[in-house]
């Protein structure tokens, strides 16, 4: 029953649980693509298809178990498997039609939609860049993975300051473009959120 | 009164591209310009953000990028840094998180299936 597909998404899921339903829509871009968009499309529908094999595994699995039930109980670590392996079977599930809702979605966008949409997608902070700033912060070098990940968390980290700058605009009845005004009163909400990591100022617990 | 807590570099950044007049982050050259105001749009901006705005995006991001660096590199393993260490900075925040995570296992998969893809063409 050691699918080796299967072994690697166990360690990821069972880590995870809680972090599974905010997963943002639609965000399934792939680290190094930032021109290609094929690749993704391929990667999905692979992903897809081992989702499709897994589902077909874990239900010929659960035959089983019924056969063997009716002379023994299967044993107690069996039973957590097969019940974990529904779990991870309905998380692919709702995965799939989260994808199926999100191409429903973006095919109702109209032209404008659709461009931001795009650049939503498309635009990242240069690889390059990104590992000079940080080789030069550390003084050495840093993996790929290290680059790919702080990329992705900056980019987050853009995304949270310009929504929240947008909800100050909004609350104080202008429009976008956003000004500076906006962006250092986000920022100001950010912090008291602890959502902007500072170190700067030192807290002194007894003065 | 919200100035106090912000970087001085902002309001003294006047000039575009901020190149030599002032002290603080104007003294770098832009990194992201570009890039980032294609993701200010992507997010919900205008088309064409203002200028000052992408520069102070910018140095909130430099100096994000630099404080994850800095704090990475005192956990964990001292002096470097390890993606271990970044998911760990970054358990508290679902977004971030699940974002991390997502690209790393896109990124294996992407990587297994190049090699197989190339394994294939070596077979034939």
């Amino acid at each position: 029953m050691a699918d080796p597909a299967r072994v690697k998404p166990v360690v990821g899921v069972s880590e995870a649980p809680a972090e599974r339903p905010t997963q943002s829509e639609g965000s399934r871009d792939a680290p190094g693509s930032s021109g290609k968009v094929s690749e993704p499309a391929a990667v999905q529908s692979t992903t897809r298809e081992q989702g499709k094999a897994r589902s077909a595994e874990e239900a010929a699995a659960a035959g089983e178990e019924e056969d063997g039930s009716s002379s023994l109980h299967p044993p107690p670590a069996k039973k957590l498997k097969v019940e974990h392996d529904k779990k991870k079977e309905k998380r692919h599930k709702v995965d799939e039609d989260e994808i199926q809702k999100m191409q429903v979605l973006v095919s109702s966008f109209s032209e404008e939609q659709l461009n931001r949409y795009e650049m939503y997608r498309r635009a990242a902070f240069p690889k390059a860049a990104i590992k000079r700033l940080i080789q030069s912060i550390t003084g050495s070098s840093v993996s790929q993975n290290v680059v790919i990940a702080m990329s992705g968390i900056a980019k987050v980290f853009a995304g949270e300051i310009v929504e929240e700058a947008l909800d100050v605009c909004e609350k104080w009845g202008d429009t976008p473009p956003l000004q500076p005004k906006h962006m250092r009163e986000a920022v100001r909400r950010l912090k008291s959120r602890e959502q902007v990591p500072n170190t700067k100022h030192k807290k002194i617990l007894f003065h | 009164m919200a100035e106090e807590e912000d970087d001085p570099g902002f309001d003294e950044d006047l000039d575009d591209g901020g190149n030599g007049v002032d002290s603080g982050q104007g003294k770098r050259k832009r990194l992201f310009s570009k890039e980032l105001r294609c993701m200010m749009y992507g997010f919900g901006d205008d088309q064409n953000p203002y200028t000052e705005s992408v520069d102070i995006l910018e140095d909130l991001v430099i100096e994000f990028i630099t404080e994850m660096t800095h704090r990475a590199m005192s956990i964990g393993r001292q002096g470097r840094v390890q993606v271990e260490d970044i998911v760990f900075l970054i358990r508290k925040d679902p977004r971030k998180f699940a974002r991390v995570k997502d690209l790393l296992t896109m990124n294996e998969e992407l990587k297994k299936a190049r090699k197989a893809f190339d394994e294939a063409n070596y077979g034939s």
